[in-house]
């Protein structure tokens, strides 16, 4: 016997969450761009997409974000956190491949100092994510050891029934416990069985990739500069990434009052980790390239043991050039041996 | 021979007698309906080359790479009549030297690659000519006609949702040929000029800064609206920018290699309209 969400049953279970003091944010299409927002009925969500064109990420990490306001005085200086306020959230309808990017960066965020603009959010966020039953070309998770109804990063999981009138409910954290509680009368008993996933084909063997980028021999491959030839240098890979997290810092105010702030950057552009000296130590667009799969796929791993892609494909569906990680890591994957 | 196979086997002799060390054109792509740039370097890599209705990128953007042009050598390039345009305005702004292009000129008429007479920039006079008479895109036109009917109050909340979305990727200026500055006015960090922050007025900022910079360069040739991963409505920017110049100056850009920048030259007969 299995727990059943019934679509017409979600207006319902919003406004239970409402009610037990959480915010809903859903995928919402909005202004030409489908991204997650705050909801208040289900006629506003857009559940039927394969996947936002913006991720989940931008409510953990935004793309600019105040960090501290300060004031130079004459002896000293005063500062104020300006940390995101306590927001209970529910994301509802995530997609795997997103809620597995929030887990991936994790460790990221956690690792030399505890960065509490990322975990206040996270610590307060439950993830709601819908097993994916449509794919597009585009699709990767299948090759990053992911898949259309992985469970990692989620809280709980909603399987689509065969009979597209709702979705199977699981809770797999004692956070998606817990918000299963208000909406307990909601659900159903049921015993219907789960449309199958999505079939998303694999890209490109990872293992082969991992492999081949460990070998330093190829570190100055000229494999580096055919594949980018036409990347132009762009950050718009990065920023629909699920799981990029570069940042830069930069103070914005007057010589004496400001506000520091944290930005996103990309490791496309020409300024990125450019050192005061003026010596930049990718200043081509190749190793620019490079660093972005060697981060992804190698160095990440290391660190933290875990690949920094969870395959939702945003590079490759967005990209100005139709370039993208998946056709770099089949050539990887088709080079001779 | 259809057109595809025709540039195909002239790009091939242009690689192998060493007339030009490189052609940039079109292959095929991760999906069956899109097209992607590609460098091709040997006569057997032409083979790779694709040309039909869905090559509509504008290349010329590459070809403002640092260091493409500067050894001297040729180029050989596909382009539309809104690429050759931009070939006159580098030209023009003396960022290229046109002699050492060779031009693929093709124009897409009901889905479908039709070539274009002529391989030097000058050839395509006609084809710019004909542009300019007739006129700036009337879908374009009747999409910002829209925008001028509406109060500037609601005029101003559109743009305000719009750029709220910008994330600051700068692919509508990567994927642009106008875009050519080595360091962005946005990248000038010491001091910084411009907020780099991706809020409500670092986005205007932005996005004005570029509107101005391309006000008489533009080509609407699409490349940004395209890129743009926000489906922020570039375009309808850009062709206000270029009604603005062609109403008040009577100026169309890219007629030429040696048509002389709308906002950098001055005529005794220039309208005066908003000078006290």
């Amino acid at each position: 016997m299995t727990r059943i969400l019934l679509k017409n049953k979600l207006d319902e279970c919003i406004a239970a969450w409402r009610s037990a003091g959480f915010s809903v944010l859903a995928p919402v299409r909005r202004s030409d761009l489908s991204r997650f927002e705050e909801v208040e009925r289900s006629a506003d969500m857009a559940l039927d997409l394969v996947l936002t064109e913006r991720t989940i990420k931008d409510h953990f990490f935004p793309q600019t974000e105040p960090l501290i306001k300060y004031r130079i005085k004459k002896h000293d200086i005063d500062s104020q956190e300006m940390l995101p306020p306590d927001r209970k959230r529910v994301f509802f309808g995530v997609r795997p491949c997103d809620a597995s990017g929030l887990a991936i960066d994790d460790p990221l965020f956690g690792w030399d100092y505890r960065d509490e603009y990322w975990f206040k959010r996270r610590d307060n966020a439950v993830i709601v994510t819908i097993a994916c039953t449509a794919s597009d070309d585009f699709c990767m998770c299948t090759s990053v050891n992911l898949a259309p109804d992985s469970t990692k990063g989620s809280d709980v999981i909603l399987r689509p029934l065969q009979n597209g009138n709702g979705w199977l409910v699981e809770a797999l954290s004692d956070r998606g416990n817990a918000l299963l509680e208000p909406i307990a009368s909601i659900l159903k008993d049921g015993s219907e069985s789960p449309a199958p996933p999505a079939s998303v084909p694999p890209r490109f063997e990872v293992d082969k990739v991992m492999e081949w980028l460990a070998d330093p021999a190829n570190f100055e491959s000229h494999f580096w500069k055919e594949i980018s030839v036409r990347c132009i240098g762009c950050g718009s890979c990065t920023f629909l990434c699920p799981t990029c997290h570069c940042f830069d810092i930069q103070d914005e105010g007057d010589t004496y009052t400001g506000i520091r702030r944290k930005n996103w950057d990309s490791c496309s552009f020409p300024m990125f980790t450019m050192h005061t000296s003026g010596h930049n130590p990718r200043n081509t667009q190749s190793t620019r390239w490079r660093q972005r799969i060697m981060h992804k796929f190698n160095y990440y791993r290391g660190k933290f043991g875990v690949n920094s892609c969870s395959g939702c494909g945003r590079c490759t569906r967005q990209c100005p050039v139709d370039m993208g990680i998946t056709e770099t890591l089949q050539a990887i994957t088709n080079l001779p041996k | 021979m259809g057109i595809q196979e025709q540039y195909i086997s002239e790009a091939a002799g242009l690689l192998s007698s060493g007339a030009v060390k490189l052609v940039i054109g079109y292959s095929e792509g991760s999906t069956e309906d899109r097209r992607r740039p590609v460098f091709v370097r040997t006569p057997a890599e032409a083979e790779r080359l694709v040309l039909d209705g869905a090559c509509v990128a504008n290349l010329s953007t590459y070809l403002i790479n640092e260091g493409l042009l500067s050894d001297g050598q040729n180029v050989a390039i596909f382009l539309k009549p809104d690429g050759i345009r931009s070939i006159n305005i580098l030209a023009a702004e003396a960022q290229i030297n046109p002699e050492q292009l060779v031009i693929f000129g093709f124009d897409i008429e009901n889905g479908e690659a039709r070539a274009l007479q002529g391989r030097k920039a000058s050839d395509f006079t006609p084809v710019v000519e004909a542009a300019k008479a007739a006129g700036l895109s009337p879908e374009l036109q009747k999409e910002a006609e829209r925008l001028e009917q509406i109060s500037a109050a609601e005029r101003f909340e559109y743009w305000k949702d719009q750029f709220s979305k910008c994330i600051k990727c700068y692919a509508c200026r990567q994927v642009c040929p106008m875009c050519y500055c080595r360091r962005c006015i946005v990248d000038v960090n010491q001091p910084q000029w411009v907020n780099t922050s991706s809020h409500t007025l670092g986005n205007f900022e932005w996005n004005i800064v570029r509107a101005f910079h391309l006000a008489g360069r533009c080509v609407a040739c699409g490349g940004c609206d395209r890129s743009c991963p926000v489906n922020i409505p570039l375009r309808l920017i850009n062709h206000r920018m270029a009604k603005e110049v062609l109403d008040a100056f009577g100026y169309y850009a890219g007629e030429s290699t040696d048509q002389k920048p709308v906002l950098a030259t001055f005529r005794q007969d220039d309208p005066e309209t908003f000078i006290l």
